[in-house]
C-alpha cells in the first residue's frame, strides 16, 4: 500500500508561502518499505490549476500520468523496485514540479495531476502513459513505448528511440502533434472529423492512411503530405524503421 | 539472413551474384538488404567503390618485370617434382586456385584492399558492437545538403564531444546501450544522405535526413537530462 504524506495544503501557511519556502529547495519523496522489499514514495504538491507543470526525468520505469481528482494537486507515488536510485522532488517558485531520479534502478511512477496540466517526460528505459488531459505534453523515451490517450491537448510531443508510439484524442484546431519512432510503429487514432494537415514520413516501413479520404500534395511510399478538412492542425508522424498507421477513433 | 552473414557474402554478390553464391543465398542477401540499411548501405559504399576501381585507367607492367618475376619462381621450384601444373592438379581446389594465372593493375589491388579493409572494419563492428572508442561525427559527405546542415552538425558535434568527454566514467552496459542507438541512427543517416546526394531535391529524403539529425539531437540531449 502506498502511504500518501499530508498535502501542503493542509499545512495552516498560505499557498504563496509555501511555494516561496521551496523556490529553492528540495523535498525528498516520503519513503515505506513494502513486504516484497520495494519501496514506496509519496508525495502531494499544491499547485495552480491553470499554470500546473510537471517534470519527471527517469532513468528506468514507467511513468503514468493521468488527471486527478483534485484540480489543484499533483499527487505522486512511486514504487522503486531495482538498484538503488536516487528520488528528488522539488517545487520552484513559479510552482512547476520537478522530479529528478538519478544513480541506477527502476522507479515506476503513478502521478495525478489537475487535467490542464503540462507535462514534460522523460524516461531513458519504459513505458510513458498519459491519459487524459488537455495541457501540453512532451514525451520521450529511449527505450520503451509511450501510449497517450483520452486527449483534449493543443500540443504532443512524443518521441522514442525503439519503440511504439500511439496518440488518440482530440485534434484541436491550430494543434500541433508529433509522434515519432526511430524504429518502431507509430498509430494516431483520431476522430472522423479532425480537421488537419497531415505530414507522414518513413524510411523502411509501410504506411496506412486509408481511414481518412484525404487531399494528397506528395504521396510516395515514404512521404506523404495531405490535407484532411481545411488542414487547421498541424499533424507530423515519423519513423525510420517501422510503419505507420492513421486511424478513426470509433 | 543475420548481418554477418550478408557482410561476408557481399563481396561476392557483387561479383556477379550468382556465381559464388547459390540461388537461396542470393535470395536472403537480397530480402535481407530491403530489410537492413546498415549493410545496404555497406553494399552502396561497396559497390561505388568498385564502380570506382573500374573506371580507373588499366596499368600494364612493363615486359622486363614479368620475366624478372617468372624467372624468380622457375628458380623456386625443383625439377625433380615435375610439371607445376600437374602437382598443384592433384591437391584439388586449392592447387587448382594456385595454378591460375591471375594478373591485377594496381589500381585494382588498391581497390581490394580498401574492399577487405571495409570488410574487416564492418565485421568488427558487427561481433563487439559498441567499441571503446569516442564516437565521432559520423558522415562521410562533407558537402551540404540542407541549407541548415552545418549549424545542426555543429551543435551536435559540440555536445557529443560533452558527452564523450563524460562517457569514460559510465558502466559498459550505458556505454553499449547509447553506442549502439548512436550507431544505428548514424548508419540511417549516412545511408539517407547517400540518397539524398542522388537527388537533392527530393523532398522525403530531406525531410529524413531533417528527422534523423533531430532523432540524434533527442538522443544526446536525453543524455543531458538524465546526467549521465
Amino acid at each position: 500500500m502506498v502511504k500518501e504524506t499530508p498535502s501542503p495544503t493542509q499545512s495552516s501557511k498560505s499557498v504563496a508561502k509555501f511555494l516561496s519556502a521551496l523556490a529553492t529547495g528540495f523535498l525528498a519523496l516520503t519513503a515505506s518499505a513494502s513486504p516484497s522489499g520495494d519501496q514506496n514514495f509519496s508525495r502531494a504538491f499544491a499547485v495552480s490549476p491553470e499554470r500546473s507543470e510537471l517534470e519527471v526525468v527517469n532513468q528506468a520505469g514507467t511513468i503514468k500520468v493521468t488527471a486527478g481528482a483534485s484540480p489543484n494537486k499533483i499527487v505522486i507515488n512511486a514504487r522503486q523496485s531495482e538498484g538503488a536510485a536516487k528520488i528528488e522532488a522539488t517545487q520552484n517558485a513559479m510552482g512547476k514540479v520537478k522530479i529528478e531520479v538519478t544513480g541506477r534502478g527502476r522507479v515506476d511512477f503513478e502521478i495525478a495531476v489537475p487535467a490542464s496540466s503540462s507535462l514534460n517526460l522523460l524516461s531513458y528505459q519504459g513505458a510513458i502513459v498519459v491519459t487524459n488531459l488537455a495541457g501540453a505534453v512532451r514525451a520521450r523515451v529511449t527505450d520503451g513505448d509511450i501510449q497517450i490517450a483520452g486527449m483534449r491537448s493543443a500540443k504532443v510531443d512524443a518521441s522514442c528511440t525503439q519503440g511504439n508510439v500511439s496518440f488518440s484524442g482530440e485534434v484541436l484546431p491550430s494543434g500541433r502533434y508529433t509522434l515519432k519512432s526511430f524504429s518502431g510503429r507509430v498509430d494516431a487514432i483520431l476522430p472522423a472529423d479532425a480537421d488537419f494537415k497531415l505530414s507522414a514520413s518513413t524510411f523502411s516501413g509501410g504506411m496506412d492512411l486509408s481511414a481518412f479520404q484525404m487531399k494528397f500534395d506528395k504521396r510516395s511510399h515514404q512521404l506523404v503530405e495531405a490535407l484532411h478538412g481545411v488542414g487547421r492542425a498541424s499533424i507530423r508522424l515519423w519513423t525510420q524503421e517501422g510503419s505507420i498507421y492513421l486511424r478513426r477513433k470509433p | 539472413m543475420e548481418c554477418r552473414a550478408v557482410v561476408s557474402s557481399l563481396s561476392d554478390y557483387l561479383d556477379g551474384r550468382n556465381i559464388w553464391a547459390s540461388d537461396d543465398e542470393v535470395e536472403g542477401i537480397e530480402t535481407h538488404l530491403t530489410n537492413c540499411p546498415a549493410c545496404l548501405n555497406l553494399k552502396l559504399e561497396l559497390s561505388e567503390l568498385k564502380n570506382a576501381a573500374r573506371e580507373l585507367p588499366l596499368h600494364t607492367p612493363p615486359l622486363a618485370l614479368w620475366t624478372r618475376i617468372s624467372n624468380a619462381i622457375e628458380a623456386e621450384v625443383p625439377s625433380e617434382n615435375g610439371p607445376a601444373r600437374e602437382t598443384q592438379n592433384a591437391s584439388g581446389w586449392w592447387g587448382w586456385l594456385n595454378s591460375r594465372k591471375f594478373t591485377f593493375s594496381l589500381p585494382q589491388l588498391a581497390a581490394a584492399g580498401a574492399f577487405v579493409a571495409i570488410l574487416i572494419v564492418a565485421g568488427i563492428s558487427g561481433i563487439f558492437g559498441a567499441n571503446q572508442a569516442p564516437l565521432k561525427f559520423q558522415d562521410v559527405r562533407s558537402g551540404l545538403l540542407l541549407p541548415e546542415e552545418n549549424e545542426i552538425k555543429a551543435n551536435l558535434e559540440h555536445r557529443l564531444d560533452a558527452i564523450n568527454a563524460r562517457k569514460a566514467q559510465w558502466d559498459s552496459q550505458r556505454r553499449a546501450d547509447f553506442e549502439q542507438n548512436m550507431n544505428k541512427i548514424d548508419e540511417s543517416l549516412k545511408l539517407c544522405r547517400h540518397m539524398l546526394e542522388g537527388n537533392p531535391n527530393d523532398a522525403g529524403h530531406q525531410e529524413m535526413v531533417r528527422a534523423l539529425y533531430d532523432e540524434k539531437r533527442r538522443l544526446l540531449e536525453d543524455v543531458e537530462r538524465l546526467k549521465w
